[in-house]
């Protein structure tokens, strides 16, 4: 227990942090270890705006700031054109340090903007691959040329994805896709430099202690390792795709199994506002797709036992009326019924039964507290609360960014002195970033609703009526599918 | 003359990044001295780069007059580190510059050598920076590096490649002053050249302590500083075995493949710390669509 576990609750975070101030090289010889991450106000507005999804357009324009015409033929001129490309271009940690970039910016808020700038660079820097180059890799997986693969082929990518592009795509039954090809060559080069075991401790070592650099590296392998085989991230969406089928407002596009391979995922396309636009919206609407992403969120939880955990804000595409098409399945953490029974205990008695010592006992069963430390139980509940803060009275709340900083903040406290007593079991890690992504996300809408009344509809303990006309209309989606049981064991 | 303490070496990416992002040129009039489609564009851009950086100082160092003139005259002590971006800011300019900006810049190196002149302490000899012997041993020393490095960690050359990069090289030589006849057009001419000049070569106190701070050099930033160690590691093991033995530094054992592979890996970490200092990737994106281009037509 103790120190020690505390960086393991930091998990990938304390390591990404590690990373970036070596990529700054900005960590000064004698400066204090223990605050191992620094937050910074407002730094979810930041975070949520730099997170906008890659795109090629964005990195362009500022080559030859007074030449956009150009921009097109920029692009293909730095294509990358063959897997040595991929190489030169991910290779050598690169690719790695991107991978550890992304993961920091959804599990800490303690990325300075020096770090953050560094880490767009990197993600900048890398070009689309040449038509040639993915039509390459579709052949290689998918047995023929992208034309012949396809009805209708555009060889001009919609979109980056971190370690491969997004093409436009109809199928020979008609069917309107989204192709996502992952580059060349990739899956080995990061493989081989996750192999460098001293560089990533070097790296490592600055924030966490010695002793959990094993842990820590062998979280971030598998972590990398999975997102790099596109099979699971088309299993992971195809069981959402299924679950939510026929939602009033939650649309996850399903997968064309056929069509899809380790590099190659193809998906039915969705298209839609992205999450900067929502900022022209009305609050009203906001509200709305605040709603339905937050029923998403605790929905798969609580009832598939699924958990997307990665919300950053390129993952949603928004539709009006609180429609919203949910994108990119490839950190998905599946629990079993024994790992969530706790978490469900400890909010029935903290928010429901009103009994601390039966709150505190869940916690101590869930690995969260060690059994028989030294603290007054009232202590321990102070201290929880703010986690649990949206849901504990009915009643409209507004989510700001200032809660999501307080909720982090508290996560990331040290100096409490629970600090020595508690600890997040590894396999609930993911489950910090429903406080350090949803909350975040909620309070960059300034998202207004009856959370608690919402909670309710989905907590499994309550199963309560209808609290708003959505949950209204996703009490007929859930009558017109029950019997369905968990789609999320049976995969 | 400066015998002072070396000054630190902190800010050495940045202010390295700077002189790299404003030297790199946005619209040159022409393709310079090189042009998008040389190999000596090729070799710059080659991974391994800052070895071959610290490898040419390293053998630069060792010719008792071209040290005397450093470490006599420039401001090396005061600011190392400003001494070492403004010699990379010369280098892309020549590279990637126009022929006039690389005239301008060539014309201002002479215009300052005019002044670079003494006696070195060690030998008694008088020297004089503008004399050719001395710039010839200056750039032998880099191509020869640039060479090395490359051979050792990044992409090395065939054999027709490394001979058109010795000869295109020659041309930034006679920018300085050097007439064309003596400069090595060959890497053959340029081993013959290099072991001629083997017997003037040794180790003088002043070289000594210059490059036992660029080795080890104070007040880098912790974690650069760990990435410094391969570097270093890597431009000795690239050293002929008589620098090494010059130096007295201990035989290096050859690199392993697997110590090559953690060494472009620590180099791979050092280009995204460069890389996302404010330009550089810009810069990298001019000379890369001009390569581009260069390679279709």
């Amino acid at each position: 227990m103790k120190a020690r576990n505390l960086a393991v609750l930091a998990g990938i975070g304390g390591a990404s942090i590690a990373a970036l101030a070596l990529l700054r090289g900005r960590a000064r010889p004698g400066r204090p270890r223990s605050g191992r991450l620094r937050l910074e106000r407002g730094m979810a507005a930041v975070r949520l705006a730099a997170r906008g999804g890659a795109r090629y357009a964005t990195s362009a324009p500022r080559l030859f700031a007074s030449a956009g015409e150009h921009r097109q033929a920029l692009r293909n001129d730095l294509a990358l054109q063959t897997a040595e490309d991929v190489a030169a271009t991910l290779g050598t940690m690169k690719g790695v340090l991107m991978k550890l970039g992304q993961m920091a910016s959804y599990v800490d808020d303690g990325l300075s903007p020096a770090a953050r700038r560094t880490l767009s660079r990197l993600q900048d820097s890398v070009p689309p691959m040449s038509p040639e180059l993915a039509a390459q890799v579709i052949a290689e997986e998918l047995g023929g040329p992208p034309e012949r693969v396809f009805a209708t082929w555009d060889p001009d990518p919609i979109a980056a994805a971190s370690i491969g592009q997004v093409h436009r795509a109809i199928t020979h039954d008609g069917r309107a896709v989204a192709v996502k090809v992952q580059y060349p060559g990739i899956a080995e080069t990061i493989a081989a430099d996750l192999g460098n075991v001293a560089l990533l401790r070097r790296m490592l070592k600055i924030t966490a202690p010695m002793q959990d650099v094993d842990a820590l590296l062998a979280e971030l392998r598998e972590r990398v390792t999975e997102e790099l085989d596109y099979r699971r991230e088309a299993k992971n969406q195809e069981m959402f795709a299924r679950y939510y089928a026929g939602h009033p407002t939650i649309h996850v596009p399903g997968i064309v199994p056929e069509l899809s391979t380790r590099r190659v995922v193809t998906s039915e396309l969705a298209d839609g506002a992205r999450f900067a636009e929502l900022a022209g919206w009305s609050q009203a609407e906001k509200d709305l797709a605040a709603e339905t992403i937050y029923r998403f969120v605790f929905r798969s939880l609580y009832e598939a036992h699924a958990f997307n955990g990665d919300p950053h804000p390129g993952n949603y595409l928004f539709h009006g009326g609180g429609r919203v098409t949910f994108l990119d399945f490839g950190l998905v953490k599946y629990f079993t019924e024994e790992e969530l029974k706790p978490l469900v205990a400890m909010v029935r008695y903290l928010c429901v039964e009103g009994d601390p010592e039966a709150f505190r006992r869940a916690m101590e069963e869930a690995g969260f507290l060690m059994p028989g430390a030294p603290l007054p139980t009232d202590m321990i509940v102070d201290h929880m609360a703010v986690f649990y803060d949206t849901v504990r009275e009915r009643g409209p709340r507004t989510m700001t960014g200032s809660y999501a900083t307080a909720v982090t903040r508290r996560f990331f406290d040290f100096r409490s002195p629970l600090a020595a007593y508690v600890q997040i079991p590894r396999s609930y890690v993911i489950l910090q970033r429903i406080n350090l992504g949803l909350f975040a996300l909620l309070g960059e809408l300034s998202a207004t609703a009856d959370w608690r009344g919402i909670a309710e509809e989905i907590w499994p303990f309550v199963q309560g009526p209808p609290t708003t006309p959505m949950g209204q209309a996703e009490a007929g989606w859930r009558a017109a599918r029950s019997g369905a049981g968990h789609p999320g064991r049976s995969v | 003359m400066n015998a002072g303490p070396y000054a630190d070496a902190a800010g050495l990416v940045e202010r390295s990044a700077a002189a790299y992002a404003a030297a790199v040129p946005v619209a040159p009039e022409d393709d310079g001295y090189f042009g998008p489609a040389s190999v000596t564009w090729r070799v710059s851009a080659d991974l391994s780069a800052p070895v071959a950086g610290l490898r040419a100082l390293l053998m630069q160092a060792l010719h008792p007059l071209a040290m005397a003139g450093v470490d006599q005259h420039s401001d090396w002590r005061t600011d190392p580190v400003g001494r070492l971006a403004a010699t990379s800011a010369y280098e892309v300019t020549v590279t990637f510059g126009d022929r006039a900006s690389a005239r301008r810049v060539a014309e201002r190196v002479r215009a300052i050598h005019e002044h670079v002149r003494g006696v070195d302490t060690v030998t008694g000899l008088p020297y004089e920076a503008g004399d050719p012997a001395l710039l010839l041993w200056v750039h032998a020393a880099l191509v020869d590096s640039a060479l090395a490095a490359s051979a050792l960690l990044g992409t090395p050359l065939a054999e027709a490649d490394a001979d058109a990069y010795v000869n295109e090289m020659a041309v930034a030589a006679e920018l300085l002053g050097t007439p064309r006849e003596i400069i090595p057009d060959s890497t053959a001419a340029l081993a013959r050249y290099i072991e001629g000049v083997r017997p003037d070569l040794r180790l003088t106190p002043a070289a000594a302590e210059s490059m036992g701070y660029l080795l080890d050099p104070p007040g880098l930033d912790e974690d650069i500083a760990e990435l410094w160690q391969d570097i270093r590691d890597a431009a000795v093991a690239a050293l002929p075995g008589w620098a090494v033995r010059l130096y007295g530094y201990a035989e290096p054992a050859p690199l392993t493949e697997q110590r090559r592979t953690e060494i472009r890996q620590a180099l791979g970490v050092l280009d995204a710390v460069f890389l996302g200092e404010p330009g550089v990737l810009e810069a990298r994106q001019r000379i890369a669509v001009r390569m581009r281009t260069a390679a279709r037509s």
